[in-house]
């Protein structure tokens, strides 16, 4: 006789793209190396999705140019996701996008119970409108604050003061510059400098779909099931940050650098 | 996935006597990555460490060398075989700013799946296999803490399971350590961690492991978290800090016998409500030891011994309900018990009498050495007979002789024969079975 039906009750994750549509992101091939890089990483997400029984992964996505809209407006089981391409030409509307995830992030139509939302910013220029008063509508919003906020700078143009605002203070600020806020000892455990709390710049579609699927998997992981602690690393944010994917050396690298 | 060994490529390591060549990778994580590789015509899986990992965990090297020539406590372990450091040539091949090492170990078996599986409900598996997955889970912690060693980071994350034999593998076997060393960076994974780990009062070791196997087999068991009841629905954004008041600061048992107070929702927890009254009153109890006084005395937590003989009787006492089907578990105490699922009156089963203990006659039931000689460890995975329905008649009960040995059969017409190894002999007609290892009786 099979197990009675019964499963682990879940709570929503809810994962929500923040998208740079503007003019620029033509350029180079940029939103193509987007679009691809978010759909490739479905795979890996409804995985880890599977894999953590407590959470209900449900994805959605803003897109912003001269007005900000909802790209995909129903939250949306990650298994049953299909991402249509995202489309670029016009200006940098990224507060109102913030202000549209800001009412989104509204209970209702929040759920009562739910795991910290993870927010992904994408950007690769400079907000057109008033940014600020968008940041600070989205969080007044309580789930906002408890959000995971992370934000990738695409080339070298991109805003990352802006994106930084986004994600709140680098607690690592103090820290010895390559120094993981929180981690055990002296010991850096990112040579580069990077850090999750702070921008993180994909120069090229390489990194990008790395940093995509990092989002979309580990901090997916690490939102919705709490992952392996280990010593020294103390009391951490309200969801402690996996690490960021290597730095890879790859001489052999054929997907062609896109020189942003 | 970018991966940092190139598939296809052969490599030269130190650690092992031939080249190994990279088939393809398995999977990754923060941790590293995990390869299938073939090593003078053997495949096998190797784990390789990403720099930040190996840096977090200074004694990680020292640990493994130890766990290889400690060799695997069980077969249930995947354990670590060897460990390699790359060759001057293997450098260059390496797409990592600093190499590193790896382990090898051996593959996954096909058959297997991550015990998420059962818990998100995806899994067809029985109650049988469940608890039988519990059994040889706590047997695989019993081998291990008998070895002297722990295993620190429990979860589910690290269990997998054969839906059809309730088989189990354990998988990570990296921050194994001699107990009480403390040699190692691991402090668990939250939900699994005792209160003592996760608010920092002690390191893991053996006794935190009885806790996060309790809270394991907890999970097989019931498809539900402990301590996750009325007090979980207060959070509205489960983050570290809700987890930690949860797990750490202020836990309770969602069933605990004097405070109610955390009782599950009959909505938001029913499978913890559905389930619970399915198990027999000793396996309770063993929650109950674990995860009310054992929640902050470590020393009064169940024991791998205890899970094993509860679990091994729960399993003994296995029978179908004639109504509905289902697998129940009533205690040949009970003078009228109801059947969990239908709540239809059981009817008072077969039991097998044996020179240790009594086997319920059901389908899937077996006799172990265990029960013929009670000096002998519970085992469960050398079964000397099976209980088996009749191929076309299912309502006809057999008993298969699943040993080498040949057994003599006294039937209720006097007459004797002969059961030789491999054959069933219908238990309607058997009044006693004489095995090498002692007899079997059958109530008259």
């Amino acid at each position: 006789m099979p197990f009675p039906n019964v499963r682990l009750a879940n709570r929503p994750l809810h994962f929500i793209y923040i998208c740079d549509c503007s003019g620029s992101m033509e350029a180079q091939g940029k939103i193509q190396a987007l679009n691809q890089a978010i759909r490739q990483s479905l795979p890996g997400m409804a995985e880890v999705a599977r894999q953590n029984p407590e959470a209900r992964v449900l994805v959605r996505a803003v897109g912003f140019a001269d007005r900000a809209a909802w790209h995909l407006e129903q939250p949306t089981e990650v298994q049953q996701l299909q991402w249509l391409d995202l489309q670029a030409g016009g200006i940098t509307a990224m507060g109102e996008a913030l202000e549209l995830v800001a009412a989104a992030l509204q209970s209702p139509p929040m759920e009562e119970r739910a795991l910290p939302p993870v927010l992904v910013l994408i950007s690769d220029g400079q907000p057109t409108d008033d940014f600020d008063a968008g940041l600070a509508a989205l969080m007044r919003q309580p789930w906002a604050q408890k959000a995971v906020r992370l934000a990738i700078a695409m080339g070298h143009d991109a805003d990352t003061e802006v994106l930084q605002q986004f994600i709140g203070n680098d607690p690592g600020g103090g820290l010895p510059a390559g120094e993981i806020p929180g981690a055990s000892g002296q010991r850096p455990l990112h040579r580069s400098g990077r850090s999750p709390r702070r921008p993180l710049q994909a120069s090229n579609a390489t990194s990008l779909a790395q940093y995509i699927q990092w989002a979309s998997t580990a901090v997916v992981g690490a939102a919705s099931m709490p992952a392996s602690r280990m010593a020294g690393s103390g009391p951490q944010a309200n969801i402690p940050l996996p690490d960021l994917p290597p730095t890879l050396m790859d001489p052999t690298d054929d997907v062609g650098p896109l020189v942003w | 996935m970018t991966w940092i060994l190139p598939e296809g490529a052969s490599l030269d390591l130190e650690g092992i006597s031939s080249p190994l060549q990279v088939l393809r990778g398995l999977g990754g994580g923060s941790q590293g990555q995990v390869f299938e590789v073939e090593v003078a015509g053997e495949r096998l899986a190797l784990k390789w460490y990403l720099p930040a990992c190996i840096a977090r965990d200074p004694h990680l090297k020292r640990r493994l060398g130890e766990s290889i020539r400690a060799t695997a406590p069980s077969e249930a372990f995947l354990w670590p075989l060897a460990l390699v450091t790359p060759g001057p040539d293997a450098l260059p091949l390496l797409r990592l700013t600093e190499p590193g090492f790896g382990y090898l170990m051996e593959l996954r078996p096909a058959g297997f799946v991550g015990a998420h599986e059962h818990v998100g409900g995806h899994l067809a598996i029985g109650l049988l296999q469940v608890l039988r997955a519990g059994f040889f889970l706590a047997e695989a912690f019993h081998a291990l803490h008998l070895k002297g060693l722990c295993y620190k980071d429990i979860s589910l994350g690290n269990l997998f399971l054969e839906p059809s034999s309730g088989r189990i593998l354990i998988c990570d076997n990296d921050n194994v350590d001699v107990d009480g060393r403390d040699l190692g960076s691991v402090l668990g994974t939250p939900g699994f961690m005792a209160p003592e780990i996760l608010m920092g009062r002690a390191r893991p070791g053996a006794n935190s492991d009885l806790f996060s196997l309790a809270v394991l087999i907890f999970r097989l068991l019931t498809r539900h978290d402990p301590l996750r009841g009325r007090r979980e629905l207060a959070i509205r954004c489960l983050d570290e800090p809700a987890r930690r008041r949860l797990y750490g600061e202020a836990p309770l048992f969602i069933f605990d016998p004097i405070d109610a107070s955390n009782r599950p929702d009959p909505i938001e927890h029913a499978a913890a409500l559905i389930t619970w009254p399915i198990y027999p009153e000793p396996i309770k109890l063993l929650f109950e030891q674990t995860f009310c006084a054992g929640l902050q005395a470590p020393q009064r937590r169940a024991l791998t011994g205890q899970w094993m003989a509860a679990l091994a009787a729960a399993l003994d006492q296995r029978q179908l309900c004639g109504s509905c089907g289902q697998e129940t578990f009533p205690a040949p105490s009970d003078p009228a018990p109801l059947c969990w699922s239908c709540g239809c009156p059981l009817a008072p089963p077969t039991r097998l009498r044996l020179p240790h203990g009594q086997v319920t006659a059901a389908a899937g039931n077996e006799l172990h050495p265990h029960h013929f000689d009670r000096l002998l460890n519970l085992r469960l995975d050398q079964p000397l007979a099976r209980v088996e329905a009749h191929p076309s008649a299912g309502d006809l009960l057999g008993l298969r002789n699943l040993s080498d040995q040949a057994w003599r059969a006294e039937l209720r017409s006097g007459q004797q024969l002969v059961l030789k190894p491999g054959q069933a002999c219908n238990l309607a007609s058997l009044v006693r079975l004489i095995t090498p290892a002692g007899a079997v009786e059958l109530p008259c």
